[in-house]
This record gives structure tokens, sequence and C-alpha cells, in this order.
């Protein structure tokens, strides 16, 4: 039936869920720390939590504290408490600079296995992470997992080594699901289907050793991972890593996708590391777990990119751009930015082709006779309008500005025709040296913004033809009009010829005899099938909104739980807790804080969880009368919120 | 027909990863401390339909003052949430026209100062108070939030 075919249809559709657009909870709890730690009866043991080295965080006060049923009792932290019958035992060291903070604790009895939290700020407000030690006699301890903590839409690799026995056993890293353990990467080529292009595996010199690198890392990609050989739960062997994704809201991080007007151009932007400069940075388009260069900064650029591509170093802000244009549909891909020595520098950015309108139009081939005047002109739309412009020459290290004033070739001149939008590059006389690939782009800011290619092609003229009769061959061969295919011309000239020819060099194929009939016969059913999608993929939008936006009013319910109000705990769980205003934390003095509620508020409280609004109305009431209570007898220092069972999400208000 | 489709649809759809299973943010506003999630659970009437389930979580700060830059100022005893102004999305976000990315606000009526009830943990929040030297009464400049006024 039409129906299960539309099903069948719709799982196959990529799920582009309204819920992109928002965060995941799982974001909320920037701090971050290992889930599980082994410790020997008498051992020592060493916790290292991270958190975002944003100004407040690295200020703040750092704290080891141990769950108990009134709340966290605070071990030791920075601000110099330690808890008595810890002296001596526990230390608590904090790395602001490096954004993590580390504890150690000798000495360890069986008492003190149990769960406990390391967190910024003040105890119970939500800023911690909840880590869980465990005392054993040993004498074997098994190793806790491998943890990372990488800003978002940063680059992470990630090593393992097996030992030479498995230099030729499959290598995978998988991510941990509900339903088990997902393939991210393998060496027999398999990807996961959210890592498509951003993804490489590479092997490590050592045999049985091989790095993973990630790129453009996301909320989702928190979790925990697998890396091993073999195959998992089978054979071989495995590590476990836990990787978090923190926002650094201050540093601006590299967008991920980069949308090209087809026609126009791309620009990309690569950051490095201001260690070593003088390395060579690539850049390369990813296919098929291999990427080839297409340019690098010692000069070499992919014979089918001569004329497209372009790269310009800023050494002041450490990054380098790279320019792309031409745009053509098969452009669109995963490019990534390389340095040949640290793999951390690594990024990757999406490009995708869209329709539109170039800013930048001109004639993009133009021929001259030599000694003739030529003009190049680039004609710009209004909002390029307060932009600098310029024409610069391309070769292999970059594109060359044409001087305006002082030029090498006499009578060359760049003007601005303000009335009619137009950047003209003009040559009084022109030269055979003058051949090659010319550029109008604009620049904002020291940004490089759009460009636009043109051939200028210089033939040799009649004039000169008198004086060269014996190498009338050798000028026949200028003269001959551009449009032969032949395959030397091929790879230079991509705007260079009519549209046969052209769509045969972008296919790359090197038989560009395709008839029209059979692209037509092709293209036909890929249509009609093209149109079912599409028609899938409005109903599954339609689905989508119908879920995700049509909640009637009935549908909220509203419970609100009493015992939330009846201590103080467990305070907002976002990014930057909310502090109250009357927090008085006393300096070095006792951090044990607790909040005695009276036991019978509690129990009267506890009964008042319903779930009908005229019960709710009666718990309110009953709430107003403890909590004035609460008000009056609790102790003077306020809660500094003794923290209470894990925070419950479920059902509340 | 339609009806049909939507209890079919979650049982045959096993393709969305992790839509469905998380839970997201739509609000987090620090100046109320009031949060917002969602995340699409079982209907209770109707275990095979799933419904959108909005958890609003309020905390109310009861030792405020009402104005939280003067410390002598009263204490607050009336909050007001109005899920209108908390839903506000005041700041810019970047978006793709064209091929060019602008900076966007998608909220109108941004201008109007919120009155807040608890600090932000992101700004520093000062208070001036008289202080007597030598005699000599001065307004010296406080800190009420010292972590986050560091200048680094």
């Amino acid at each position: 039936m039409t129906l299960l075919a539309f099903i069948f249809l719709l799982a196959f559709l990529p799920a582009e869920s309204a819920s992109s657009r928002y965060l995941p909870k799982a974001a909320s709890n920037p701090v971050f720390g290992p889930r599980q730690v082994y410790g020997l009866l008498k051992g020592s043991v060493t916790v290292k939590c991270f958190y975002p080295p944003t100004s407040v965080n690295r200020h703040d006060r750092k704290y080891w504290c141990k769950e108990s049923a009134t709340g966290c009792t605070t071990i030791v932290s920075t601000s110099g408490f330690t808890a008595p019958g810890y002296q001596g035992r526990v230390s608590i060291t904090d790395y602001p600079l490096a954004g993590s903070f580390q504890i150690n604790m000798t000495g360890l009895t069986e008492a003190e296995e149990g769960t406990y939290q390391c967190g910024v700020g003040i105890n119970g407000r939500g800023l911690s992470h909840k880590v869980s030690l465990d005392v054993s006699e040993g004498p074997h301890v098994p190793e806790g997992a491998e943890l990372f903590y990488v800003k978002l839409y940063s680059t992470l690799t990630v090593s393992c080594s097996f030992g030479p026995d498995y230099a030729s056993t499959r290598k995978y890293l998988c991510k941990m699901e509900k339903s088990g353990c997902q393939n991210v990467i393998d060496t027999h080529q398999k990807f996961g289907e959210d890592y498509v292009g951003r993804v490489r595996l590479s092997n490590e010199a050592a045999p049985g050793s091989f790095s993973v690198i990630i790129t453009q890392m996301g909320w989702e990609d928190s979790g925990l991972y697998v890396c091993g050989a073999g195959t998992y739960g089978e054979s071989g062997e495995s590590k476990e890593l836990d990787i978090h994704v923190y926002e650094d809201s201050k540093v601006p991080q590299g967008k991920p996708t980069i949308f090209g007007v087809k026609g126009s151009s791309a620009t990309f932007e690569c950051r490095y590391e201001a260690l070593r400069k003088s390395s060579v940075k690539s850049w390369c388009k990813w296919r098929d777990n291999k990427c080839p260069n297409i340019i690098d900064s010692s000069g070499f650029v992919s014979p089918s990119y001569e004329g497209k591509v372009a790269m310009y170093n800023n050494p002041h802000n450490n990054t380098y751009t790279v320019i792309l244009n031409q745009l053509k549909d098969s452009d669109k891909g995963y490019y990534w930015c390389m340095t040949d020595e640290e793999k951390e520098q690594q990024s990757s950015t999406e490009l995708k082709i869209i329709d539109g309108q170039p800013g930048l139009e001109g004639n993009k081939n133009v021929e001259a006779q030599v000694g003739s005047r030529v003009d190049l002109t680039c004609s710009y739309s209004c909002k390029y309008y307060s932009y600098q412009k310029y024409w610069c020459k391309w070769n292999n290290t970059g594109c060359v500005l044409m001087p305006s004033s002082d030029q090498r070739q006499p009578g060359t001149d760049v003007t601005c025709d303000t009335d009619n939008k137009t950047v003209i590059l003009s040559f009084d006389s022109v030269a055979k040296t003058d051949q090659g690939w010319y550029w109008c782009g604009v620049k904002r800011n020291g940004l490089f913004g759009e460009t636009m290619a043109v051939y200028l092609e210089v033939t040799g003229g009649e004039l000169q033809g008198k004086d060269r009769q014996g190498l009338s061959c050798s000028s026949g061969l200028h003269a001959e009009p551009p449009s032969h295919a032949e395959p030397g011309f091929i790879p230079k000239g991509k705007s260079y010829s009519e549209a046969g020819v052209r769509s045969a060099a972008a296919s790359e194929s090197s038989d560009p005899s395709h008839g029209p009939n059979k692209l037509v016969l092709i293209l036909s059913p890929v249509g009609v099938v093209l149109l079912v999608l599409v028609a899938a993929f409005a109903v599954f939008k339609y689905r989508q909104l119908k879920r995700s936006d049509l909640v009637s009013v009935g549908s909220y319910r509203t419970n609100i739980s009493m015992s939330d109000f009846e201590t103080v705990k467990e305070y907002s769980a976002s990014n930057n807790a909310c502090v109250q205003e009357s927090q008085e934390t006393q300096m070095g003095g006792d951090e044990f804080i607790t909040t005695t509620a009276p036991p019978e508020s509690a129990a009267e409280t506890k009964k008042a969880k319903r779930s009908s609004k005229e019960d709710a109305d009666l718990a309110y009431s009953a709430f107003l009368l403890t909590s004035s209570n609460i008000t009056q007898g609790g102790p003077g220092g306020d809660s500094a919120a003794p923290d209470g069972p894990p925070p419950n999400w479920e059902g509340q208000i | 027909f339609l009806l049909d489709s939507g209890i079919a649809y979650p049982v045959l759809a096993g393709y969305p990863r992790n839509s469905e299973d998380e839970e997201y943010v739509l609000v987090n506003n620090k100046c109320q401390c009031v949060t917002v999630t969602s995340k699409f659970v079982p209907s209770k009437e109707n275990p095979g339909e799933e419904i959108l389930e909005r958890n609003i979580r309020i905390l109310v700060p009861l030792k405020a003052r009402e104005n939280i830059s003067d410390p002598l100022s009263p204490l607050r005893t009336t909050f007001v949430y109005r899920m209108t102004e908390l839903c506000k999305k005041c700041d810019p976000v970047e978006i793709e026209l064209g091929g060019e990315i602008y900076q966007a606000q998608q909220s109108t009526s941004c201008d109007e100062p919120e009155t807040c009830y608890t600090y932000n943990r992101d700004k520093c929040y000062t208070t001036t108070f008289p202080f007597r030297y030598h005699g000599e009464i001065k307004n010296v400049q406080a800190v009420l939030t010292p972590a986050s006024c560091y200048a680094d």
C-alpha cells in the first residue's frame, strides 16, 4: 500500500528534527570528570575534573564533597577548608589555565567508598560531577575510562595502542548507545552515518596502534566510546573513553558548514596553534577516506584546480584562508585543513552549494591580441559598495595584487567606476606574459570575501606574423581558438569553454561524449524518484510539525512536587548556576552547612505530591504554612545547599 | 488513514538515533532562574502515542532583595514568572541567507529592562556603600559577586 511505501521511504530520510535547534540537556552541565574511580585499601586515588576556562570558573572555589542523606558535605576545597578526619590525607589543586583541578586522596578505607562530587562554586548548585569511588582489596584495580574534554566544534584526536599482537586485526572506534556500541569508524572503511566526512582513522608508527581524528565535535558527540582491536564484545582488546563537549562562548569556533553560491566563491578559514608557524599547511578534499591535497603553502596546486583556489596566510591571528571560486555542484563535500605536524590542528568544514546570484559578474574569458589594450571588467553588486575591491594575478603561490600606481607593466591601471559599480583592470599594451588567471575580489576588515576568476588569453597578432615566418607553426598554435578540447587545456580552464566541454570537465570523466539523449533517459526516472522523495519528505515534515509544535493546553500537566520546596537543595543545573544574593560563604571556616528541615513539615509536604489541580492548590497552601516554619526555624547561615537526591526531572511543578 | 500512520510511525521508524529520547533545553533564563526543557514521552492514556512534555524548573530565591544590586533594599516578596517573557530569545543568532551569514535577533521588544531575581554568574554586580574613614564618609564601591568580577 502507499502508506507502507511512504513509511518505508520516510525511514531512509535524514532526520531533520526541530530539536536540533536546541541544546540537549546533557550540555547544560559543563563540569566533567570520571564516572568511576577505583582505589585499593590504604592506597590512593587521583581524580581529575574539568570545567570551561571562563573567568568566573577560573576564579571560583573548587570543591570535593561526599554525598550523604542531607546533602554533599565538603571534604576539601580550594578556599582552604579540609574536613576533620581528612587532614593531611586529602589535597586539591586547581589548574585554572588548563581548566581542570585535581583531587588526591590517600590512605583509603572501606568507609570511604561511595558517591562524591567534584564541583565549582557552591555545593549542591549543580555545577558538579558525580564520581563513584570503589575501594577494594586488590591486588588488581580496573582502569577507568580515559577522559577527553573538548571544545564545541573543535577537533578531537584519540590514540589507542594494543601491542604488536594486534597489528593486523580490525581496529575500530564505536560509541555506546542504548542499542549497543555503534560503529563510528573502523579499518574496514565502515563509517557511522553521522560521521561521514569528519572522521579519519590512521595507523600509527608502532604496530597495533592507531589514532582517530574527529572534527566538528557537536553536542551529540558527548558520551562513552570504546576503541579496540577485534570486535566489540566478542574478541580482542578494548579501551573505554569518556568524551565531553563544552562550550566556551567567548572564543568563536569555525563554522561547521559553509554555503557557496554556484558560480561564485567560498572562503574557508583554518586555524592553527602558534607553535610552529613554519610548518606546511595544506587543504584537501575528503574522498573515500583519503584526502588528496588541493593546495598547500609550499606552492603546490592540484592541476585541476589551477586558477580556482588560493591560500592566504595570516600569521597575526594564527589563521590561513583558502578561497575556492568558480563553484560547481561537484565542489560540495568536506574539506580538511591540515598541518603536516600537529594532528590536533586538523579541522574540517562542509561546503554546500546553493543556487543564487553571484555578487561579482564579468566576462570570464577574455581574448586579446598582443600589444592591444585590454580591459578586464568586474561588476559588483550593491552589497559590496563599502568593501575594498581588488584585482590580482593568480599564480601557484597565491594571488598577487595588481599594483595601482607603480607597475611592472606600463599602462596597467586599476580604476573603479563607482557610477556603474565596476572595477576595471586595464592593460595599455598587453604582452604574452600577461596571459593567465586574474581574480577580481572584495575584502573587508582584512577578511577575504567573494572572488571571481577571469582567464586572459593573449594571442599573437598579425603584426607579429611578418617577423616570424619561420615560426609560423608555433604562432599558429597560439592562435587556435580555445574551445578545442585538448587534454592539456582542460585542467587549466574550468570556465573556459562551451557548455558541452564544461560538463565533461565537471564530471571529471575521460569520456565526454554522453549524448543528450542518454542524459534525458537517465534523468527522467531519477526525476520521478525525486518527486516521490520530496512528497514523502513533505509528509514527514508535516508530521514533525504536528508532533513538536501542536501542544494543546489540556496536555500541560502540572505536578507541583512540594518536596523541592521543603529544603533548599538542587539549584539550577544550568551552565551558570544562579547565585543567591544572600549567600555568605565563610572564608576558611567550617563549610559543613546543612538545613535541618523539621520532620513534621517533611511528612506534610511529601504527602502533597499530587497530579490534579485542586489537590495542587491544597498542597500549595500547606506549603505556605510549612515554608513560614522553615524560614523562621532554620539556622541563621543560609543553606549553602546540602545536596539531596539526584535532580528530579520528572513532573516538576 | 492519518491516525494509522501516526501509530505505526513510532514503531517502524527506528532511524531517528537520538531525536526522540533526549531532553532539550528551551529556556535557560539566568536572571529569573528558570529552566524549561522538553522531551517526548509516551502518553499515559495511550502508551502507543508520544506527547511532548515540558518540564519547567523555577528556583525561587526566597532571601533575595527587591533590587539585587542593593543589599539594603527590602526582601522581595513577589515573584512573577511569565512564559512569554521567558521564551523570548533576545540573543543574536547567526543565520544564513543567500550564502552570507548574518546575525539576527529572534524576538522583538528586547530593549525592555528585565528585573532579575538572582545573580547571573557571568556578570559582575557591585554596589556602593558609605564608608567612614578618618572621620570622612566616602562612597566606596564593593563587589557582591567576587568570582565574576575579575578582569582577566
